[in-house]
């Protein structure tokens, strides 16, 4: 019938056209230019946090084309959008390669694009920097993703070690503010484990929704139960909410401590006194630190016309700044042949990089591709509006 | 021969078939043949475009059955992908089974759960019943979240290439192939339940319930069938997207996405097969055609390109719906449909 | 009183300040539900925009935020009735889908015209109300949580004469009840809808203007409308009454869920439980728990 002579052509016309063949040449690299993608979120709620990342990390390329490119090679950036969602980041690498042509893409956003696009980055040989700080990036090792941060486990310990350690503390009550995305939920288990090991369990945990309309409940429970530290894993707006209630209930914890996505001068501008027990911790410089790395960033930031309120959230413009600076410095490395797999190789031959203190040393080898596992600590300073950096560059304590 | 005139029907059978005339027959052979032939001459970015719309339109037929056909509104549909999705992740990469296996376990999975929502909505109509399905897909967001025993939480499920009898699909154009032969599947499953004793109970429910039931159609049974049938089609979309994704998380599958078939089966049209797949094809299209044609603008008008956002692409895509609802507010396949009879009718248009 | 149970009436209180909040927001929707079947989509989208709206009338233009409050309404009425004229008018007599669908293909222009004309980043509101906590009786409440429920308070009285006993009011109750009915005594009911709107809008922007002092201003400000389903569902889709007792109720759920609940099972049932309530309460009682049973006839 109809239906089955329909259905046999589809078959029969399937299987005779399965094949195709990925064109692999010398994609995005010409004798002038050298075509890079990004894919970041630009629109929607998030895109608080794709701006300023991806505005650094354009920023930088321009200034460094001004200073005369790369082995006389433009780096010429296409920066598209994902909304935040792991099938448009998708289809944006997709058209990246094929439409563009380009040669790598820096990012495809955060954690689950990257595991998205995974196989892609493994076919086409996309040397990038992930927007995330899985231990699953790099172990077992990726050959083509670079982690730049600390991972979320570093930074927590760090952050219970300075509890322990620093504050003196023998028996402190510790609850835990996390949400339910991948950040919070390691953030909340390394806490935890931290936390056992030096013989002290949770107080409380609690959930604080990224689009919480209040955090009444979870701010009246901890003070309820009496905590003196609370340990958040979750990103800038939540925490400004939870900040200020806290402030509303009379709650005074010893600190409240943040992760990387919420340690920014935002919080501070945001709170006022209500946050001058913020600690927070990154693997990324601060604004208001004199060290040559960040004093460039913002030297770039001016020549492009930003301001810091232009910017919005200065540590993540600082983050991209920071990922363009070691493409820079890899495309340099890998001379006037740059194809994917020299650029690879040329990643691999960091050794304690200096990056003027934007991050940490950093190092690549052929077997491992792991981030240098420090952070600093910043501490609320009400008076100027923004976090001062208590700590140099750490790593977690060993543990005996 | 006689010159071909308006259709004439000799029997109710005539009226019903499938391809009412050879040029039908003709067209669709065409269409065929352009299918096949796309990923030939397009690159593997427009065919991924494909890809995904292939699934979001058997998504779509199995919201349209639902809500289309049968008049039961629900905006809980994410979260039956996401049971499918969830199925066949975790049946193909935990129990490594093969993708015959897979799929239509999340269809039934999907259709179980569809059993189980429908049951207690029986009594529920209009929003009521949409806010009960919203509320049972936020639930399902809560426990794939926090089941992460079986799901892996908010780390996501990993899943392997989709494997064919020993032949890995493992780019675009060779899923294209599998995705395209499904939903053709999809589709005419979909044509011939609506024309069937099933499909006519479902319209008459959605008409008027109680007219129905007087007119001796079970409305428990055709309710909670429409129910099983839509979540069927959204459990074996949610396997394919798993597939094509090859990782799955429970972001994929929020209350917004449930709101995008909605507006994918009025956009093209409610209580229509061919709209589901315009309306698909649209909401999935469209935006990527819009981003073309604005970075195509700023190649063309390099003035432009400091004042380009990309959030205009989407506000064009917004007001885009807006118009074609205010012109045509049957849908896409209100518009085909006009076009077809001014076609069919030349030159004797009215 | 012992910790236990100022624990208790302290986060019914505090859940009663955020269900203030979700009332307004459940107003907004049922006002327009009432009178025309709409599912307004859009409503999230105004929230937001009253926010930015105000923030920048304060912070920009220094305005006194009272004044800006007052141009903040008058902004929205007059959204709302150019969107009735705009888009909802050409749509008057067409299909409930397609009218429902327009408002998500306006949700969707809204939000990112917003994000261009405003920005994306975390703005935050320069809040009016004293930062002096009041304490009552042990219970510990912030001036804004205060002011929220006044302003809710006076709303929905202000609401209630208007409805009860304006000319303007008595048009829109009996639009309601039978348009064409209506529209045989004499009501313009094209009049009647553009007001509608508006003042559906007005109720949204002040519920945006008191979430942008408890919240950041950003996008994300659009999606409490959804937190505010189960808030019109509860109380039954047309009855205004209905909404604001479902807004308090969803609050404190919410609230005691977050405080009992999260110690004991964890994971973040707080969001969770309103819409299970919901979905039980449905299975009870299919029209809501103030919604009329409609009377079918064949």
């Amino acid at each position: 019938m109809n239906v089955k002579r329909v259905l046999g052509v589809v078959l029969v016309c399937a299987l005779t056209c399965f094949f195709s063949s990925p064109a692999m040449a010398a994609r995005g690299v010409t004798d002038d230019t050298i075509k890079l993608g990004l894919i970041l979120v630009k629109t929607g709620p998030v895109a608080a946090l794709g701006l300023p990342d991806g505005h650094g990390m354009v920023d930088y390329m321009k200034y460094l084309n001004e200073q005369g490119g790369v082995h006389g090679r433009k780096i010429d950036v296409i920066w598209e959008d994902d909304e935040f969602q792991p099938p448009k980041s998708v289809a944006a690498l997709q058209k990246l390669i094929h439409r563009d042509k380009v040669l790598t893409v820096i990012t495809t956003g955060g954690s689950q694009q990257t595991i998205a696009n995974m196989k892609t980055i493994n076919d086409y040989k996309l040397s990038n920097v992930p927007n995330a700080l899985m231990k699953e990036f790099f172990d077992p090792y990726h050959p083509y993703i670079f982690a730049m941060g600390a991972l979320y486990e570093t930074q927590f310990e760090c952050i219970v070690d300075y509890i322990f350690n620093d504050l003196k503390e023998k028996n402190p009550r510790i609850g835990v503010v996390y949400t339910k995305k991948e950040y919070g939920k390691i953030g909340l288990n390394a806490i935890r484990e931290r936390a056992k090991a030096y013989g002290v369990d949770l107080v409380n945990e609690l959930v604080l929704p990224t689009g919480a309309v209040d955090a009444s409940s979870q701010v009246l429970t901890l003070k309820q139960n009496n905590v003196e530290y609370v340990i958040t894993c979750d990103v800038l707006p939540p925490i400004i909410s939870f900040v200020k209630t806290t402030e509303k209930y009379n709650y005074k914890p010893k600190a409240i401590f943040g992760f990387n996505w919420a340690t920014d001068d935002m919080i501070v501008k945001a709170c006022g006194k209500a946050a001058e027990n913020y600690i927070g911790a990154n693997f990324v410089g601060g604004w208001s630190d004199d060290s040559p790395g960040v004093k460039l960033a913002k030297k770039i930031a001016k020549k492009y016309g930003r301001d810091e309120k232009s910017i919005g959230l200065t540590s993540l413009y600082l983050h991209g700044i920071g990922a363009s600076l070691l493409f820079g410095e890899a495309f340099k490395r890998a001379g006037r042949d740059l194809n994917p797999d020299s650029l690879k190789a040329a990643f691999e031959t960091f050794r304690d990089f200096d990056s003027g203190g934007i991050f940490p040393p950093l190092s690549y080898t052929d077997k491992s591709h792991a981030p240098p596992e420090m952070i600093k600590l910043f501490k609320a300073d009400v008076p100027n509006k923004r976090l001062k950096a208590i700590t140099g560059w750490r790593k977690p304590m060993k543990m005996k | 021969m006689a010159i071909r005139s308006k259709t004439f029907r000799e029997s109710y059978y005539e009226d019903i078939k499938l391809f009412q005339t050879i040029w039908i027959k003709f067209w669709m052979m065409l269409f065929i043949i352009a299918l096949v032939a796309v990923p030939f001459v397009t690159d593997p970015y427009l065919v991924y475009i494909i890809d995904i719309s292939c699934i979001a339109t058997i998504a779509a037929l199995g919201l349209n059955i639902l809500t289309g056909f049968t008049g039961q509104i629900s905006l809980g549909h994410a979260a039956f992908l996401a049971i499918g999705a969830y199925t066949t992740a975790i049946f193909a990469s935990t129990l490594n089974m093969k993708f015959w296996v897979c799929l239509p376990a999340s269809g039934v999975a999907a259709a179980c759960a569809g059993l189980l929502v429908g049951i207690p909505c029986l009594r529920l109509k209009g929003l009521y019943l949409a806010m009960a399905t919203m509320s049972f897909g936020v639930v399902v967001e809560y426990v794939t979240v926090t089941w992460e025993d079986l799901t892996l939480g908010v780390r996501g499920i990993s899943v392997p290439t989709l494997d064919v009898f020993g032949y890995a699909l493992d780019s675009n154009e060779k899923l294209y192939y599998f995705l395209v032969a499904v939903t053709a599947l999809a589709v005419i499953a979909a044509t011939n339940l609506v024309r069937t004793r099933v499909g006519r109970a479902f319209i008459a429910i959605r008409d008027r319930d109680i007219a129905a039931e007087v007119m001796g159609v079970n409305l428990t049974r055709y309710k909670v069938l429409a129910f099983a049938i839509g979540s069927f089609y959204a459990g074996v979309a949610g396997g394919l997207y798993a597939y094509v994704m090859h990782y799955i998380h429970p972001d994929h599958f929020t209350f917004l996405l449930s709101v995008q078939y909605l507006a994918m089966i009025i956009i093209g049209g409610l209580g229509s097969v061919l709209g589901s797949v315009f309306g698909a094809v649209f909401v999935t299209v469209v935006p990527e055609f819009i981003k073309a044609l604005a970075q195509t603008m700023t190649l063309v008008f390099p003035a432009l390109e400091d004042k380009y956002d990309d959030a205009w692409n989407i506000a064009a895509f917004g007001l885009l719906i807006m118009l074609f609802l205010i012109f045509e507010p049957k849908g896409l396949s209100g518009i085909w449909l006009r076009i077809k009879t001014c076609f069919k009718n030349w030159p004797y248009t009215y | 009183m012992d910790g236990g149970l100022l624990f208790f009436f302290q986060l019914l209180v505090s859940g009663v300040a955020v269900g203030c909040l979700y009332a307004l927001v459940a107003l907004g929707f049922v006002l327009i539900l009432k009178a025309t079947d709409i599912l307004n989509f859009a409503q999230g989208e105004v929230i937001m925009i009253s926010a930015f709206i105000c923030y920048f009338l304060v912070t920009t233009l220094h305005l006194p935020f009272l004044v800006a409050v007052l141009i903040t309404c008058a902004a929205a009425g007059l959204m709302g009735i150019l969107t009735e004229r705009l888009v909802l008018r050409p749509m008057l007599g067409e299909p409930v889908f397609a009218v429902v669908m327009v408002t998500i293909g306006l949700s969707i222009f809204l939000r990112s015209m917003t994000g261009i004309l405003f920005g994306h980043n975390n703005l935050v509101f320069p809040s009016p109300f004293p930062k002096e906590t009041v304490k009552m009786g042990g219970i510990i409440l912030s001036q804004t949580q205060i002011w929220i429920m006044i302003s809710t308070l006076a709303l929905i009285i202000a609401f209630f004469l208007f409805f009860k006993y304006s000319r303007m009011g008595l048009a829109m109750r009996g639009t309601a009840d039978d348009q064409n009915v209506a529209q045989l005594m004499g009501i313009s009911v094209k009049r009647v809808f553009a007001m509608i709107w508006a003042v559906s809008f007005v109720s949204a922007a002040v519920a945006g203007i008191f979430l942008a002092n408890v919240m950041v201003i950003n996008l994300g400000l659009s999606f409490v409308a959804v937190s505010a389903f189960p808030a019109i569902i509860l109380g039954g889709l047309e009855s205004i009454p209905g909404a604001i007792i479902g807004g308090l109720a969803i609050g404190i759920i919410e609230n005691l869920a977050g405080g009992y609940l999260d110690q004991i099972i964890g994971g973040g049932v707080k969001d969770v439980t309103p819409f299970v309530v919901l979905f039980l309460i449905l299975m009870v009682r299919p029209y809501g728990l103030f919604g009329k049973k409609e009377i079918e006839r064949v």
